[in-house]
């Protein structure tokens, strides 16, 4: 038996070494004309290799595919869609990170799949376990302006549907596991007490053979994880590393797997593989170690290239540390 | 009397062609630092020069010297290690900072720039200072037990380096706290921090504040301790101004009145019509047109071309309140 390890949402897309440049240098060369969409397009199929490369290499269990091809965490699905647009220039929580804002002005409506190509180029890239990556329909709601919906909860019924599309598609390619990134439920956790979370959730999962992990990053999630363990989601990730956190106190998951988030994304400081294990260890008091996977807390976007990959080598380490010093012990 | 309507901006200049050239040689050890100084002066004339040409009022020395407003400090103060390259957004990318030990400021940062910028025109330039709370907060701390620890050893530097501003004939200092939203819990040690910097400080204090929830701060962070709120508020269609009603802006204002993220610029019209907005919550002598934010990110024409619309727009403006008082 192994713990699993994975990653959630964006991996750096370029390091400080010239030849690990290239993706900028096409954008830069496409701005000025100098190459064609599918000179970039090429390149943004090169970058999704090596960052799957690269994950392999460290020993990640279940990869995805980097997101990057994603200036943001709505932009591909924003491209991908009918009446929305991105707009205004708005920054990613409290992170130095910024994203377009969704303007919504019609009924969404789905004109294509939005990361089936990257979604491939990672499955033909390694041998793992590959999953998808989409962004969370109440972050979606919460952070776009409503033109047409009116109504928080109407948007994000909207934007599932559009997701369980794009789900459906990623079944045909042969994924069997989504991450839904919805940082919003756990920065307002007050969303989670509508009905309508439930009826969110059901339009993405039922029916489907693909899993979906909900991820729960960027915020402590101790408000928010009593409401989730009802919802039909295969696994829920929460970061117990960034921030001063109870949610392990809390958490009570009869059947999902908790995904846990020991690494901190957002910060240089490397873990030891002890930190992890005793992070592990009180979590396997109450969810059984079979039933843990081990994560970076969000993106590793956030982090430089070097420092990214040197968090990665630190999970896989920390996941056999814990498995040898018992989970529960 | 003071003067209505004067106009600025918030404080870089997209460096030109052969600056940003020189820069990269630099880098690959192919230029020496005194022929990039020589270049960086060159910039910072020109710019000071075109601020001039434009109209506007009070000025910048463009930052032609620097990176990035955090990983500039962080290169010259003790205690900091530069990190990797990080994404900010689209194909833009900074190196993050990381707070390896204790920071010191073993010499004034910016000083000789704004001497020199300063020589070089007769309207006031402003000191352009980086906020400890963005400082902690665009960097990594590795080394301080807590953020608050963090940022208050950051705020002593800062308020050195004000001191020597304000000693060196500053009559106005920007301290930009554009991170202050990014977790509205910890706004008290955003106050705490500028309190170090600012107290007893007597050039006219400046905040800049951008890209973030405004209306998570507001108006607790009216008890920021400085004289003017530099605001982006054309990025976000005004909306923020609507606070000012239920409780009411009590500080200088300087109004954001055109995007800078875009490579379009708002016509004359639409900009002057953002003053207006403006006048609505303070006095033509307490509002300050200006860029939403800093101009680094577009072309040298972009930029210009933004500052000419916003003296143009005020110049409307300024019509327009001359023909009322004669009425």
């Amino acid at each position: 038996m192994a713990i699993t390890t994975t990653v959630i949402g964006a991996y750096p897309k370029i390091g400080d070494e010239l030849p690990l440049q290239a993706l900028r240098r096409a954008l830069h060369e496409r701005d000025r004309g100098g190459i064609d969409d599918a000179a970039l397009d090429a390149e943004f199929d090169t970058g999704t290799e090596r960052a799957v490369r690269e994950m392999d290499e460290a020993g990640v269990d279940v990869l995805n595919h980097g997101c990057i091809r994603w200036d943001d965490l709505f932009s591909s699905f924003v491209r991908a869609w009918r009446n929305v647009s991105r707009e205004a220039l708005e920054r990613w929580f409290d992170n130095n990170t910024y994203f377009r804002v969704p303007v919504v002005s019609g009924a969404l409506e789905v004109r294509a799949p939005a990361t089936v190509r990257e979604y491939e180029v990672a499955r033909r890239t390694t041998k793992r376990r590959v999953k998808g990556a989409l962004c969370g329909p109440f972050t979606f709601a919460r952070l776009s302006e409503d033109r047409h919906y009116r109504d928080r909860s109407a948007l994000a019924l909207a934007v599932a549907t559009a997701l369980r599309a794009e789900v459906d598609a990623l079944g045909a390619a042969g994924c069997d596991l989504v991450d839904i990134e919805e940082p919003a439920l756990a920065r307002w956790p007050e969303d989670l007490r509508s009905g309508a979370v439930r009826r969110v959730y059901d339009v993405l999962a039922q029916g489907s053979r693909v899993g979906i992990a909900l991820q729960l990053s960027m915020f402590p999630a101790d408000a928010a994880i009593e409401h989730v363990a009802q919802l039909p989601v295969a696994q829920i990730g929460v970061d117990v590393r960034s921030r001063p956190t109870r949610v392990l106190e809390r958490i009570s998951l009869e059947r999902q797997t908790l995904v846990l988030g020991v690494v901190d994304a957002r910060n240089t400081k490397l873990e030891s593989p002890d930190e992890i294990a005793r992070l592990v260890e009180t979590a396997a008091r109450r969810v059984d170690i079979s039933r843990l996977w081990l994560a970076p807390t969000t993106s590793l976007e956030y982090l430089p290239h070097d420092i990214a990959r040197a968090k990665l080598r630190v999970l896989a380490e920390g996941a056999r540390t814990a498995l040898a010093a018992g989970g529960a012990r | 009397m003071t003067e209505a309507l004067l106009t600025t901006t918030v404080g870089s200049f997209p460096k030109p062609d052969y600056l940003q050239r020189a820069r990269n040689q630099r880098a690959r050890g192919k230029l020496s630092v005194s022929e990039l100084r020589d270049l960086e002066r060159r910039a910072t004339e020109e710019w000071i020069r075109a601020q001039e040409e434009i109209g506007l009022d009070i000025l910048v020395d463009g930052e032609q010297y620097r990176g990035d407003m955090v990983e500039y400090f962080a290169e010259h103060l003790e205690g900091f290690r530069i990190g990797g390259l990080v994404r900010s957004y689209g194909n833009r990318y900074y190196h993050k900072p990381i707070i390896a030990g204790k920071v010191r400021r073993p010499k004034p940062l910016t000083i000789d720039w704004f001497r020199y910028a300063q020589s070089l025109t007769d309207k006031p330039v402003k000191g352009m200072l980086t906020g400890p709370y963005t400082m902690l907060d665009w960097s990594y701390n590795e080394a301080y037990p807590t953020r608050r620890d963090a940022c208050l050893a950051l705020a002593e530097v800062v308020a050195q380096e004000a001191r020597d501003l304000e000693q060196a004939g500053a009559r106005y200092i920007q301290i930009d706290e554009p991170a202050i939203h990014a977790r509205p819990e910890e706004l008290d040690i955003a106050i705490e921090a500028m309190h170090i910097v600012t107290d007893g400080l007597k050039a006219k204090t400046i905040s800049h504040i951008c890209y973030g929830d405004f209306a998570a701060i507001y108006p607790k962070v009216l008890e920021l301790p400085v004289d003017q709120l530099d605001l982006a508020m054309a990025n976000y269609g005004y909306r923020y101004l609507a606070l000012f009603d239920r409780d009411p802006f009590t500080r200088e204002l300087a109004i954001g009145i055109v995007d800078v993220h875009r490579h379009e610029t708002e016509s004359v019209g639409e900009a002057a019509e953002g003053i207006r907005k403006g006048l609505r919550y303070v006095t033509p002598e307490r509002l300050l047109p200006h860029p939403d934010c800093g101009l680094k990110t577009r072309t040298v024409d972009e930029a210009k071309e933004k500052c000419r619309v916003v003296v143009d727009a005020t110049r409307v403006v300024r019509a327009e309140l001359g023909a009322k008082a004669r009425r």
